[in-house]
């Protein structure tokens, strides 16, 4: 095998942070990692005479590349060292298009520059970041050899997807002054020759890469010493003070996406401020829910905060006083206000909503696919596409009839005012009384979906391992609880006194200036979350920290490595061997996990796929602090500079307090065995 | 029911006990519940014309009064529909949950 990182950077451009070039630096990495092949990749930027310089001091393959912008995802071209003529002329057209920071080029531009991108080897960064859109992918799928992932995680994904492409993990390192930890992202390849040809062949066969020159992809390095873990599940064993809770530092500090339970980091230390806290963090990842449940109710109100009840009131009044004013003025007319177009009213106009509703509703009966043989069974379609016809024309006639009665309100309400002018009659005004009923309704209606909003009733119900989430509406009891969830400084105490009236309530709302339109709607109904024990009681402190834990694992998917550290400080073994064993073994399937523990309910019971042990050790009156590894079934455990250790021994010891304690223990158990 | 009447050359229109009344003594509440059962009953009116009112001061309310009611009743299946189906799919919803 292999091991190549074909991913390096030596010149700083505007797409990285300054840093400054060592070659002795390269050449610490490139020996220290046992690497077999790299490739020089700086961004849209090929530096012919450094290349030179690089490829003359190390002593392993060499190949020329650079990382292209593109505008759909970053992707590294990578050319045979016997091309270098024609691949330094084409990385110079490319650095010319790309000056600025957010300069890009487009796949059809890529491929003119480069002409024949079979020639080279082509990796896009696949599941990293800018990773290279679906489409694009889809186009240069022919050219693709393997894709760029920046974890071990991301890595096994791939491996295991065969709809992905064969994936690469690379460094991506720039080569400065110093290197603090030699990175730990490479890939071996069992391609024989490391020659450019001989790569891209052998990236065809996912089964001739992986993350470890022995192990496959079932152990992939850690640290920069060459400690390796499993893909899956590690257990990480060790007395006090031997180092364990400091190599969950050290893999926290030396990787990104690190999710880290600490010890007792869940387990709750005040009482009230905890559960304050988990409510809080509760109603914060359940806000979608909210948003969601009520999207409709926010429909309904967005329209009735257009309704005004009291300016409807208003020009009612206004019509029939001033209609009382005008018959009372009767015998005082004159040519201009006995003119008939004086008084006249406007043509009501429809914005025929209901037509439209059911023109769409027949239509949605005729396009419906999944049930069409019942729907033909009752319903005769061409009688149904008729009526679609004649409704439709009769939209357009109605249509046709409203745009003529509004040019004549506008001739009408011009000739009204006209007239006006020229009279000191009193004019009877226009009032529209099918809007000002359809308002009364509107709010009838509101006030009725609220009253349903506000009564008691579980809307959502989820388990979560042996827990369940409910949520859960009522009304508010008071103005305070309505001022919590708002988080607004301001009084509620004027608004609630309406709280009985909705439509009195939101005009209360509405005028509160402190108060945001778009988040009244939260202020009609309290929706609380609450966890239920199995019993189906509200969880107590201790299981609200179980529940906190499982989420927290639960969480770690989104991240490329889980660490737990000693979770039975927390937590009694019935709730260990139940569900945080299954739910850490779940995830080891699909992401590297460390578990920190002394406890033989998780250590010996969750079926680890690699063993840790840390140990504390004097050498020569010094302290040295030793990790062994092995898989499970091994009877050694070895360190990495050739230690070995009794993984016979280590178990017990770390797991059930010695073999004496073990032997008594299981002798006690017996005993009690026997006699029931 | 017949809610706008023309008699003896005079407008009178039908109040809260069900008694015709001069169409000059006409309020607010007795138009918005005129509205009301216009938009929500079967109702007729006395056609409006010059020559039954004679009244000037009627003429000019009930003609009024008379147009308003009349274009409502027209769009009464209208209104019907529409309001059947205001927040329905809402108002569904929540009432199941």
């Amino acid at each position: 095998m292999n091991k190549i990182d074909l991913h390096i950077h030596t010149i700083p451009t505007v797409s990285d942070s300054p840093f400054s070039f060592k070659l002795a630096t390269l050449r610490r990495y490139v020996v220290e990692a046992a690497l077999d092949a790299i490739a020089i990749t700086n961004h849209n930027v090929f530096d012919r005479s450094q290349f030179t310089a690089i490829d003359n001091e190390l002593d392993v393959v060499v190949f020329p590349g650079i990382e292209v912008t593109l505008d759909c995802g970053h992707i590294l071209i990578i050319s045979d060292i016997a091309k270098l003529n024609q691949f330094e002329k084409q990385a110079q057209q490319l650095h010319s298009r790309i000056t600025q920071a957010h300069d890009s080029i487009t796949i059809d531009e890529l491929t003119k520059i480069f002409h024949n991108l079979e020639e080279y080897l082509v990796i896009p960064h696949y599941d990293k970041k800018p990773a290279i859109k679906d489409d694009a992918l889809k186009r240069m799928a022919k050219y693709v050899s393997a894709g760029e992932v920046d974890s071990a995680k991301k890595f096994i994904r791939a491996i295991k997807d065969d709809a992905k492409v064969t994936p690469v993990l690379f460094s991506d390192i720039r080569i400065g002054d110093t290197l603090d930890n030699i990175p730990t992202r490479q890939t071996f390849v069992d391609c024989g020759e490391v020659t450019l040809a001989a790569l891209k062949k052998c990236l065809q066969d996912k089964g001739k890469v992986a993350l470890s020159e022995a192990h496959g992809n079932s152990l992939f390095q850690i640290f920069d010493d060459g400690q390796k873990l499993s893909t899956g599940l590690n257990i990480l064993l060790g007395e006090r003070s031997s180092g364990k809770t400091y190599t969950l530092d050290k893999i926290n500090a030396s990787h990104d996406q690190v999710k880290y339970i600490k010890q007792f980091s869940l387990v709750q230390q005040d009482e009230v401020a905890c559960e304050r806290e988990f409510s809080r963090d509760l109603q914060r990842t359940r806000s979608q829910f909210i948003e969601e449940y009520l999207s409709r109710f926010k429909i309904v109100l967005n329209d009735v905060m257009n309704v005004d009840l009291y300016s409807d009131d208003r020009e009612v009044d206004n019509y029939i006083l001033n209609l009382h004013e005008a018959a009372e003025e009767a015998d005082r007319r004159d040519a201009f206000s006995n003119c008939a177009l004086f008084d006249e009213s406007e043509f009501s106009i429809s914005d025929d909503k209901v037509l439209i509703e059911l023109i769409a509703s027949i239509r949605q009966i005729i396009q419906n696919v999944e049930y069409q043989p019942i729907i033909n069974k009752y319903v005769d379609r061409q009688s149904l596409k008729q009526l679609a016809v004649e409704l439709i024309e009769l939209l357009w006639a109605r249509g046709r009839e409203w745009k003529k009665k509004t040019i004549v309100n506008e001739m009408v309400l011009e000739i009204r005012q006209a007239l006006k002018r020229r009279t000191s009659t009193v004019q009877v005004p226009d009032v529209n009384l099918y809007r000002v009923s359809l308002n009364k309704k509107k709010v009838e209606t509101f006030s009725e979906i609220v009253k349903c909003l506000q009564e008691h009733a579980v809307i959502s119900e989820e388990p979560i391992q042996r827990f369940r989430v409910i949520a859960t509406k009522d009304p508010f009891a008071g103005a305070g609880e309505i001022k919590s969830i708002s988080g607004v400084k301001t009084t509620f105490r004027e608004s609630f006194a309406e709280y009985a009236h909705p439509y009195k309530y939101l005009q209360a709302l509405l005028s509160n200036d402190d108060l945001t339109r778009s988040e009244i709607y939260k202020y009609f109904v309290k929706i609380t979350y609450s966890i239920l024990n199995p019993d189906g009681f509200e969880v107590s402190g201790g299981e609200r920290s179980e529940f906190r834990l499982l989420q927290a694992i639960k969480d770690a998917q989104n991240y490329d490595i889980l660490l737990v550290d000693e979770p039975e400080s927390s937590f009694d073994n019935l709730f260990l061997r139940s569900d945080v064993n299954k739910i850490i073994k779940e995830i080891s399937e699909t992401m590297p996990v460390v578990v920190v523990t002394h406890n033989s309910t998780v250590g010996a019971s969750v079926g680890a796929d690699y063993l840790l042990y840390a140990r504390k050790e004097i050498e020569e009156g010094k302290v040295v602090y030793r990790l062994y590894s092995g898989y499970p079934t091994d009877l050694t455990l070895h360190s990495l500079d050739g230690k070995a250790i009794s993984n016979y021994q280590i178990t017990m010891n770390s797991l059930e307090a010695g073999c004496e304690a073990y032997d008594n223990r299981r002798n006690g158990y017996e005993a009690i065995r026997d006699k029931g | 029911m017949k809610l706008l009447e023309i008699r003896d050359n005079l407008g009178y229109y039908l109040d809260a006990n069900n008694a015709f009344v001069l169409i000059d003594k006409i309020t607010k509440e007795d138009l918005l519940r005129l509205v009301d059962q216009t938009l929500n009953k079967d109702v007729e009116f006395d056609e409006y014309n010059d020559e039954a009112v004679k009244n000037q001061a009627h003429q000019i309310l009930y003609k009024s009064i008379f147009e308003k009611l009349q274009d409502l009743k027209v769009r009464r299946k209208e209104f019907t529909d529409e309001s059947k189906r205001l927040y329905l799919q809402e108002h569904e919803w929540y009432r199941k949950k």
